[in-house]
């Protein structure tokens, strides 16, 4: 049963060990991790139906998805950089069929795709009817040094996460190299669409199927999603230790027993469990005076959304 | 009753004095009734009879016996209407000694300076009563103060009747026959009553000596101290006790000397003080008969402040001051006491009998029976309960004093009714406060008060002092009927409900009906009315209106307006011009700093842009579709610039916020528009406006209660602390706000300078072509000037396209209104590449040769079976100048024939003439789903609201520009 519930087990503990965590983590970690991003999506997918419905329409547009993690900026610039890369790596296997040699990885495609002058003319800038040039009704041609400050400001998160990553794989090993590399490509969805469809409950949650972008970009979110939260129970699991730690030397102060390091390092190994995890998920949930804010001196209960991770 | 008009006559007399007093306010109706307090004043006796009614533990039968005595003293009243000069009642002391007759003189003179002091004290302070507005905060301490009282008073009571007293009569302690044991000499006149009591007797639950209480009470002149065998021990002690009670009754310092030292609290103090002394033994004592003289009265006194201020030796203690004060009233209060040795009546009707018995017989009815019959102790029985004793005492009438009591009203301690009856004229005495000396002459208070002179220090203020011990009793009590209506701090709903009673009810109409009569007129009706009511108030409870009456808890706004009459029946509101201002313009207008001018800078740049983006739009749509339209057909993007308009000039009579909901909301709703075209609506349904309104009402509001608990929490925050809380609690976080600012609006704004210089670029590409050297020139050359002269544009005098309404004329440089020749440039370019041939081509291939234009001398050359057509064609299309027929595509755009579309379904139905306008790839997404009219200026609210004359003409037709949504 328990088995045939989660399918994401590899794909989640890839994830997670590209967002931090080195240990092997257990099959109920993985497991509270899917539930998690399983309600996110699905969640995504229920609030962007009804923007669809608002404005409409009865199939989901990338926009209503994007949308609803708009105030997340960076997230945003981050998506809209996978997506055009996306369009990048499209027009480029168009190009490919038609041109010299199909067949080679998907990757270096995009790669080769990406000498600078090619890129230029391929990449597009993916526009979002909330933002500035959509107050008009007229659209301005794109240029090409559009790259403002705020973009570069979302991308610094995204760098400082490149940064990361760098750290971690300067000491690798080959082999660990492409075991990270594998594991770095680990998606919900590449190339299992059908699995996602069915995990999702597309066509329960939502009518009209989504098609092939929206399930692109839910499998960055969801990537994202894991990505986050693995970061925020990290977060808690060090300060747990830490606070072990503490009373740990208390107590070993207090017995007079030497050797505390190393019991240390081996503490510090062991991989994150389902507590921070659901510990880390009520932190990123809790914490939001802005959603009762409008409720205060009315009394009643309180509802609360899932908050979109 | 005659008697009884002519007493109140005499206080109309005095209430003009106040009613003239207080109308100096101009607003007699406001002011509190004045009468009230005449009443109390003069019906002295009677208010303290009611005086006990808000006790609220009277029971039924205490009740009914007061009402019983009063009657029975109203007969009194009449039968014996008394001076209201205070003469001493020969009368009563009908076996003094002639020995004593100098001493009780100089005694009594004493009194009558005493007692014109503290009337004169009282008067004063009745006078303030409805003047000065007296804060709440002593209440506790009456309260406290009060309850001390009255619980010493209880254990001397408790005391006595526990050891028994040692009078002369032994106690009884079953009720007895009161016809046979007491009240010898009432038994005459009182006969009947007691033949009933005694027949009831077990009905009654009074104890005998309650009843003998009330029934001395109700006999006047004699008091429970009297005893035919002690001769001046009625006098000596009648003053003794009230000059204790009046001790007692300073509760501002007497609390201390109340009751006897216990020894937990002074350890030592025993062996320090060999003699303790205390009120509350002073009493014991009296109670007892132990004093004989009022020599050893005072001693005992004077021995209670010594022991203080032996035993608290350290200069600074603070119960020195109070032992000292007390001191110095004792000493004030003691020159009361007649000098008298207490006698055996044997020893002294040994000396003068004869004239003792003369003098008895021919005093009064009741006098020889008194002074032929012995009279009871009056310390018979043991009270079943002191707290009893005590509420009956309370609802006990005093017995008629024998001057008519004029001030006494509450200034009698508590229990002053318990004791009973007194000399009456030592009762003024008690305020014991300084006379008048430091402050003005009660007449003199009138300016000074309404001025809001303010309020001297309550320790040294002896107006304030007055009024505290005047109405100690009256406010305790006032609290502790409030503190009754709680239980465990909710309303008690077992309580009885508040109620005004007949009285009250009275009171309150008459103020309303002064109220609405107005001012002076109104003065004779009162005076009338205040004949029935004097009775009423008579029976009411001491008036306070700052306890009693809710009207009074407010002091009386002044009006700032005058009603002036004026020609006709107009009446206008004259403004005093000390008040009423026209308020400050700019109210309504937003600052010109900050903020503000950063959002309508953006909002100006949006409104720029948007103009350019219309004109875009335009050239767009002519170089698609190059065919004439009517101006109107032509959207017009010409938004008048945003204005915020101030309210029109209105008037305030007050500092402070406007409160006009409307036009407040009206404000709000402005702003709120503001935001939403900087947020990027150019246009919102006037429902969304209102509801987001709504909700930005009720955050500020939410925002405002946070506000104020913070700011009235105990803890002390700082200014910016409360700021922050609030924030943070309606979910606004400081980091939010600088977001906020950065990227929704300064970065906003250098965004849409971007934009609308790209905007500008885009356009004058789109116009640059044209203006090339060459282009123009080239097209004259070709015959197609026919349209593109735009000569008809000219004939009908109208501003061809709408360029001008676009500001476009001035942007193109044309002067007449002809058609701009390069908008065209997409056909001329077409027309171009048709005549200049492969050269001009974009995408590399050579465009076919264009089609020979059909003339006569084309036709001849075609084959025959086409000519007929051709013929057809060369006589119906209408020919250029070279006599050749015009292709379809060249000729203007009305005389060109309909050309057939294929839809997508790929079956010709029938050819519609259509504008077909798929306008530039505009996609935007968040449209609102309906065009929205003009917002409507919010309503103006000058019927609402004449006297200020708040006109709201807020100007936001500016806020939603005309939309430019084209086909």
């Amino acid at each position: 049963m328990s088995t045939d519930k989660y399918k994401y087990r590899a794909e989640i503990q890839a994830m997670m060990f590209v967002s931090g965590e080195t240990g092997e983590t257990a099959p109920e970690t993985t497991g509270i991790v899917e539930d998690i991003v399983r309600g996110q999506v699905i969640e995504m997918l229920t609030q962007s139906s009804i923007l669809a419905a608002r404005r409409g329409s009865r199939a989901i547009s990338t926009d209503d998805l994007i949308f609803l993690i708009r105030h997340d900026k960076a997230k945003v610039s981050r998506l809209r950089t996978y997506l055009s890369w996306k369009d990048v790596r499209k027009s480029a296997k168009d190009n490919d069929k038609e041109g010299v040699a199909p067949g080679d990885d998907l990757l270096e495609e995009a790669n080769s795709a990406a000498d600078p002058v090619k890129m230029r003319q391929k990449k597009v800038k993916i526009g979002l009817p909330w933002e500035v040039p959509h107050y008009f009704s007229e659209q301005v041609p794109e240029r090409e040094e559009d790259e403002d400050e705020e973009e570069l400001e979302a991308n610094a998160a995204t760098l400082q996460r490149l940064k990361n990553a760098d750290e971690r794989t300067r000491g690798m090993t080959r082999e660990e190299y492409v075991h990270w590399s594998e594991c770095r490509q680990a998606s919900f969805t590449f190339r299992k669409g059908k699995r996602f469809r069915e995990w999702a409950g597309f066509g329960t949650v939502v009518e009209a199927k989504p098609n092939d972008d929206i399930v692109d970009i839910l499998g960055f979110l969801t990537f994202e999603i894991v990505q986050t939260l693995t970061e925020e129970a990290l977060k808690v699991k060090e300060a747990e230790d830490r606070v072990e730690k503490e009373s740990g030397r208390k107590r070993k102060r207090g017995a007079g027993i030497g050797g505390g390091e190393l019991f240390m390092r081996e503490e510090a190994r062991t991989p994150v469990e389902h507590r921070h995890v659901v510990e880390a998920f009520r932190r990123l949930q809790a914490g939001r005076p802005k959603y009762r804010a409008m409720r205060n001196f009315g009394g009643g209960l309180r509802k609360s959304r899932l908050g979109l991770l | 009753m005659v008697a009884q008009r002519e007493d109140f006559k005499e206080r109309y007399a005095r209430g003009d004095r106040w009613i003239s007093r207080m109308f100096a306010t101009k607003r007699s109706c406001c002011a509190i009734d004045e009468d009230d307090m005449d009443m109390d004043e003069l019906f002295g006796p009677s208010g303290q009879d009611n005086g006990g009614t808000p006790e609220p533990i009277a029971k039924p039968v205490a009740t009914r016996n007061m009402d019983d005595d009063y009657d029975e003293f109203d007969e009194d009243e009449d039968e014996a209407p008394k001076p209201a000069t205070p003469t001493p009642a020969p009368t009563n002391i009908p076996v003094t000694p002639n020995a004593q007759q100098d001493g009780s003189t100089k005694i009594l003179e004493a009194r009558e300076r005493l007692e014109a002091e503290s009337k004169d004290t009282e008067e004063s302070v009745r006078d303030a009563m409805y003047k000065l507005f007296f804060t709440l905060e002593n209440d506790r301490d009456a309260l406290l103060e009060q309850q001390k009282l009255e619980e010493s008073d209880r254990q001397v009571q408790a005391e006595t009747n526990g050891q028994g007293t040692p009078g002369p009569q032994p106690t009884s302690h079953a009720p007895g026959k009161l016809s046979s044991t007491n009240l010898g000499a009432s038994s005459l006149t009182l006969k009947h009553l007691i033949a009933r009591i005694d027949a009831k007797r077990e009905r009654v639950k009074l104890s005998d000596q309650e009843l003998r209480q009330l029934l001395s009470d109700v006999r006047k002149n004699r008091s429970k101290w009297a005893n035919e065998d002690k001769i001046g021990q009625e006098e000596l002690y009648e003053a003794a006790e009230k000059v204790v009670l009046d001790l007692r009754a300073k509760t501002e310092h007497s609390t201390a000397f109340l009751n006897r030292v216990n020894k937990r609290e002074a350890p030592h103090y025993f062996e320090i003080i060999k003699q303790p002394m205390d009120l509350g033994t002073v009493m014991k004592k009296l109670r007892g008969y132990v004093y004989k003289s009022k020599k050893e009265f005072v001693d005992d006194l004077d021995l209670i402040w010594e022991n203080c201020l032996k035993y608290n030796s350290e200069p600074s203690h603070y119960l020195r001051k109070h032992a000292i004060a007390m001191r110095d009233a004792a000493k004030k209060l003691v020159q009361l006491v007649p000098d008298i040795v207490i006698r055996d009546r044997a020893e002294v009707e040994a000396e003068e009998a004869a004239a003792a018995e003369h003098d008895a017989d021919g005093e009064s009815d009741d006098e020889p029976i008194m002074s032929t019959r012995g009279r009871k102790a009056p310390k018979a029985t043991k009270a079943r309960k002191a707290a009893r004793a005590e509420s009956r005492a309370e609802a006990t009438p005093e017995a008629k004093p024998p001057l008519l009591n004029l001030i006494r009203a509450d200034s009698m301690p508590p229990n002053g009714g318990d004791n009973g009856s007194q000399f009456g004229d030592g009762s003024q005495i008690g305020l014991g406060t300084p006379p008048m000396g430091g402050t003005p002459a009660p007449n003199g208070h009138l300016g000074q008060l309404e001025i809001g002179e303010p309020k001297m220090d309550d320790e040294t203020d002896p107006l304030m002092i007055a009024w505290k011990a005047m109405t100690k009793k009256k406010r305790a009590d006032g609290v502790k009927r409030r503190g009754e209506l709680f239980k465990e701090n909710r309303i008690d709903p077992e309580q009885p409900a508040l109620l005004r009673s007949r009285f009250g009810m009275g009171r309150f109409l008459r103020n309303e009906a002064k109220h609405r009569k107005g001012t002076d007129d109104s003065h004779d009706d009162a005076q009338h009315d205040k004949l029935a009511d004097a009775e009423e108030d008579a029976q009411s409870a001491f008036f306070m209106p700052d306890y009693d009456d809710p009207m009074s808890y407010i002091p009386e706004l002044p009006y700032l307006t005058e009603w002036r009459s004026g020609e006709g029946e107009n009446v206008d509101a004259a403004i005093t011009g000390e008040y009423g201002r026209i308020a400050p313009r700019g109210m309504f207008l937003p600052p010109s700093t900050g903020l503000n001018t950063k959002i309508m800078a953006n909002l100006k740049q949006m409104q720029d842009t948007r103009k350019i983006c219309s004109k875009i739009t335009v050239i767009k749509q002519m170089q698609m579709q190059p065919q004439l339209y009517h101006p109107n057909q032509i959207p017009k993007y010409d938004p008048e610039p945003f204005k915020e308009v101030d309210a029109e000039n209105f008037v305030v009579t007050e500092d402070g916020p406007i409160m006009d909901k409307d036009v407040n909301r009206a404000v709000l709703q402005r702003s709120v528009g503001k935001l939403f075209y900087h947020a990027g609506f150019e246009q919102f349904q006037p429902a969304a406006l209102e509801v987001a309104t709504d909700i930005c009402a009720d955050f500020f509001k939410n925002l405002g209660k946070t506000f104020k608990l913070y700011m009235e929490s105990e803890e002390q925050y700082t200014k910016k602390a409360i700021l922050y809380h609030t924030l943070f609690e309606n979910g606004v976080e400081t980091a939010d706000l600088e977001t906020y600012i950065r990227e929704d609006v300064e970065r906003l704004g250098s965004k849409l300078t971007t934009i609308q210089d790209r905007m500008k670029a885009h356009l004058g590409d789109m116009l640059r072509p044209a203006m090339q050297e060459g282009a123009g020139e080239n097209i004259f050359e070709d015959g197609s000037e026919q349209f593109i002269s735009g000569d008809f544009a000219a004939d009908l005098n109208e501003d061809f396209l709408g360029l001008r309404d676009l500001g476009l004329d001035k942007e193109l440089g044309l002067s007449s209104l002809s058609v701009p020749l390069h908008l065209l440039t997409s056909r001329i370019t077409s027309m171009q590449n048709q005549t200049a041939g492969p050269a001009a081509s974009v995408d590399g291939y050579t465009p076919p040769p264009p089609f020979e234009p059909l003339t006569a001398e084309v036709l001849a050359l075609q084959i025959d079976l086409i000519k007929p057509y051709f013929e057809e064609k060369l006589v119906n299309l209408p020919a250029d100048k070279n006599g050749a027929a015009i292709e379809d595509e060249d000729l203007p755009q009305r005389q060109r024939p309909n050309k057939p579309r294929l839809p997508p379904t790929g079956k010709i139905t029938q050819s519609r003439k259509r504008v077909a306008g798929s306008q530039g790839g505009n996609s935007k997404k968040k449209k609102k789903p309906n065009p929205i009219e003009d917002k409507k200026a919010p309503p103006t609210k000058k019927e609402r609201d004449e006297s200020f004359g708040k006109g709201t003409e807020m100007d936001e037709g500016g806020m939603i520009s005309p939309e430019s949504i084209a086909a």
